[in-house]
């Protein structure tokens, strides 16, 4: 039956709208345009680790450890790598500052596809406790930007309905669907500047895993730090101002009222990591990191839930002993609020190699 | 509800999905609760206003036709359009004049301000609801007489808050004699929605993020660099923004069964400041050309009085945009330029032919658009004064523009020449579907990529 004029032009505009994904797609889903992101951007950052650990995968064999984990989990795997040759294990960072266990998931499905590339990996996290913030977690829409070149179409509703409220899923429904939305800003600045990026672009991939693994931390310390937890109140000595604002703004507030959405993103995120590590023969470790130069007293808020400990109870999941960092807690050892400076890091990558061999072995 | 929100395209596809799925006859109220549906969603209250201007403007136009030719006539005219410009004036103009009132008694400016919300496409339906009870009275369009097809004309959700200013005869021949949409109406149709979106989205947002930092904080951008990027970058957007907008309405319109004049015709492709305003803002110019300029005479009386025509109509063209001083100098500024040129080339205006010097033609022009523009733009007279300053006087400042900024403006000249040149939009739509799709697709591709979509940036002529 012949079609009239009316059917085919219908016909040709959803042959446009065909064409428009498959030119999505072929840009934007094949590596094409990720080659020449803007390597500092989180996306670019993200992508950046994800290649240089599938080339350590080849270069270090079997053996590899794998470490997640957002900017608090700084260690160095050149100092965690030193005793090697005695505890057989080779130490990566795959981590991304700023990321949670959302990004780890997809950071790990792409770079770890057949689920035996590890021995382990491991979870840096601040609590084994789910304490609920100031912000709502399920809504960081940063994972959109970190993950987005590794989103695939099956991704797009499980993706968008993790999120919690309908602003957060509708953004990252369409960014999910559509990339170029998500990478709007990196294309102008690569319009502005092509030749530029290019150079650049190749300038970082030729050197990203030597400045990363020889990557020396600040020697800045926040000794003469006071915290009065009854007044929420800090005395610093004068010029670290920076430090106060980060005291002001995530570490002395009390606490914030107890919803259980922590618990439950983290019930969700780590459990599908879980899943998708179970039956196979990586272990999955959890650390709980070093949370301040001054830790906030457990008294401050009554915690409701511990997902990361109910992990425990799985075979092959397993805690590094809560408390077996608590000695780096020290003004001396850290830089800021929150990140270890240099002599922090060394002495957590030694602490953290031995821990984790020893479980894993 | 704005045209680039995914809120308004749900709106559409109900409306279109309602309109094709019903039998003929109740279409036309289909599309009168779709727009009064549509107008609400701005603002519930001022349905009465346009109910109150459309039952007067109906009755007019019967009375009209009824009563012979004499003072009773004249005066159903007066009264129409004294409601009409009375409802403009109060809710655009009162402050304006309660403003400049109080300064000349030497009281505060805000001394007898009322607090009056416009609403919302005003000055557009007020100017089609005008011109169709002055062509009834002229004889030149017979008065309608179904309140609903008469409600229709002036709330039609494409055209009723930003244009194009549509006649009465082209809306009703459609209206009346109304036939199912073409292969090619469609074609066309999707095609000027797609269009349209991608100038709003993709260019005209784009460059009104520079334009408004910059006229947000003039003071703050110092340097002639600074002010041309500003004054550029308002250029773009305010074309990419109203021909877009404009696009979108007529291509709606067509998916509809209607046929909307074109509004728009590359004005910055156009080497005189007259081929200027046959470029611009169409629909306005004519209806200021037909109910404004030739009643006061046009250019019968001779040369002076062809200046004062000109001048008085720019003038009162400025003033239909806002009430302020700086749209009345916008409007003066034009009607000079307009003399000026008449009194350099004579009375003949000349038909612009592409030959070497149309290029540096075409850039004095849009240079004399833009120092126009800054007048439209700017907050009030003394940041237009300080503006245009800053372009000719100031030190060299800062360029706002990035040169991704540049590319879009050369992308956008390079397919206005293909467009003037050799009709490439009008090509693409009746090209075989292969060319077809591809047009759509590039389109598309350049929303995914260049549309601003994480700021709701209001169309320019929606305040008007």
């Amino acid at each position: 039956m012949p079609f009239s004029p009316l059917q085919r032009r219908a016909a040709t505009i959803l042959l446009a709208v065909a064409g428009f994904f498959a030119l999505d797609g072929l840009v934007f889903r094949t590596g094409l345009y990720t080659s020449i992101l803007e390597p500092e951007s989180s996306t670019g950052t993200f992508e950046q680790i994800l290649r240089r650990e599938q080339h350590a995968q080849s270069r270090y064999g079997s053996n590899l450890i794998v470490t997640l984990g957002d900017s608090r989990f700084a260690y160095y795997p050149r100092v965690a790598n030193q005793h090697a040759a005695e505890n057989g294990f080779f130490f990566r960072q795959a981590g991304v500052a700023g990321t949670d266990a959302r990004t780890w998931y997809y950071m790990l499905r792409d770079l770890d596809p057949t689920r035996r590339r590890y021995r382990a990996v491991v979870l840096g996290v601040d609590d084994y406790d789910d304490e609920d913030g100031a912000y709502d977690i399920g809504d960081d829409l940063a994972t959109l930007h970190y993950c987005a070149a590794r989103l695939r179409y099956s991704d797009i509703l499980p993706f968008t309905r993790s999120f919690d409220s309908s602003h957060a899923q509708w953004e990252a429904f369409r960014g999910s669907l559509l990339k170029g939305l998500v990478f709007q800003r990196d294309i102008l600045a690569f319009a502005s500047h092509p030749v530029k990026r290019i150079e650049y672009v190749q300038l970082v991939n030729r050197g990203f895993e030597e400045w990363t693994y020889g990557y020396v931390d600040s020697k800045k310390n926040v000794v003469g730090l006071k915290i009065d937890w009854t007044n929420m109140t800090a005395t610093m000595p004068p010029g670290n101002e920076a430090v106060m604002d980060q005291l002001t703004r995530f570490v002395l507030y009390r606490s914030n009222p107890q919803t259980g959405h922590h618990a439950a993103f983290r019930r969700k995120w780590f459990g599908r990591l879980l899943d998708y590590y179970r039956g196979t023969p990586t272990k999955v470790v959890f650390v709980r990191l070093p949370r301040g130069p001054i830790p906030r007293p457990d008294y401050l808020v009554h915690k409701l839930s511990s997902s990361i400990r109910e992990f425990a109870s799985r075979p092959g999941v397993t805690l590094v002993d809560e408390h077996a960092f608590d000695s780096l807690e020290t003004p001396e050892l850290f830089k800021d609020a929150f990140h270890l400076n240099d002599a922090g890091c060394s002495r957590l990558s030694q602490m953290m190699a031995r821990e984790v061999s020893r479980l894993v072995r | 509800m704005l045209f680039n929100t995914t809120q308004f395209f749900v709106f559409l596809a109900v409306v279109l999905a309602l309109f094709y799925l019903s039998p003929r006859r109740p279409r036309k109220y289909i599309l009168l609760a779709a727009s009064y549906y549509f107008y609400a969603s701005w603002n519930a209250k001022f349905i009465a206003l346009l109910l109150t201007l459309t039952v007067i403007d109906y009755v007019a136009g019967i009375w009209l036709e009824r009563v012979p030719p004499g003072p009773r006539r004249k005066a159903v005219l007066i009264f129409s359009l004294a409601a009409n410009l009375g409802f403009l004036g109060f809710f655009k103009y009162y402050n304006f004049l309660a403003g400049n009132l109080a300064l000349a008694m030497g009281r505060p400016a805000h001394s007898f301000f009322l607090q009056i919300v416009l609403p919302l496409g005003i000055s557009f339906h007020t100017f089609q609801s005008m011109s169709y009870v002055i062509d009834v009275y002229r004889g030149m369009q017979p008065a309608v007489r179904n309140p609903v097809d008469y409600a229709l004309f002036i709330c039609f959700f494409p055209q009723l808050v930003a244009g194009p200013i549509v006649r009465a005869r082209d809306f009703f021949r459609d209206l009346w004699g109304w036939k199912q949409p073409s292969a090619d109406d469609v074609a066309r149709g999707v095609f000027l929605i797609s269009l349209g979106l991608t100038k709003k989205m993709a260019f005209a947002d784009q460059f009104a993020q520079v334009a408004n930092a910059y006229f947000a904080n003039v003071a703050g951008n110092p340097g002639a660099l600074a002010a041309w990027s500003g004054v550029f970058a308002f250029a773009l957007q305010i074309y990419f923004d109203f021909s877009g907008y404009t696009d979108m309405a007529i291509g709606m319109a067509k998916l509809l069964g209607f046929h909307f004049p074109i509004n728009f015709r590359r004005p910055y492709l156009a080497a005189s400041i007259t081929d200027f305003w046959r470029r611009w803002h169409i629909s306005l110019s004519s209806w200021l050309r037909d109910y404004l300029y030739i009643p006061l005479g046009g250019n019968r009386g001779g040369h002076l009085k062809t200046y004062r025509n000109l001048m008085l109509t720019m003038l009162l063209g400025g003033l239909w945009h806002g009430a302020s001083w700086n749209f009345l100098i916008w409007g003066g500024y034009q009607g000079a330029l307009l003399s000026i040129e008449r009194l350099l080339r004579g009375e003949h205006a000349v038909d612009e032919e592409w030959n070497w010097s149309y290029p540096l033609r075409a850039i004095v022009t849009f240079v004399l658009a833009c120092i126009g523009w800054v007048f439209f733009r700017a907050a009030d007279l003394k940041q237009s004064i300080y503006v245009v300053g800053q372009m000719f006087h100031g030190s060299a400042g800062k360029l706002l523009l990035e040169p991704w900024h540049f590319e879009l403006a050369t992308l956008a000249l390079i397919l206005a020449i293909g467009e003037e040149k050799r009709e490439w939009f009008e090509r693409a739509i009746r090209a075989p579907a292969p060319i077809y799709a591809c047009a759509l697709t590039a389109m598309l591709f350049c929303l995914e990529i260049f549309a601003v979509v994480d700021a709701a940036i209001p169309f320019i002529y929606f305040q008007f």
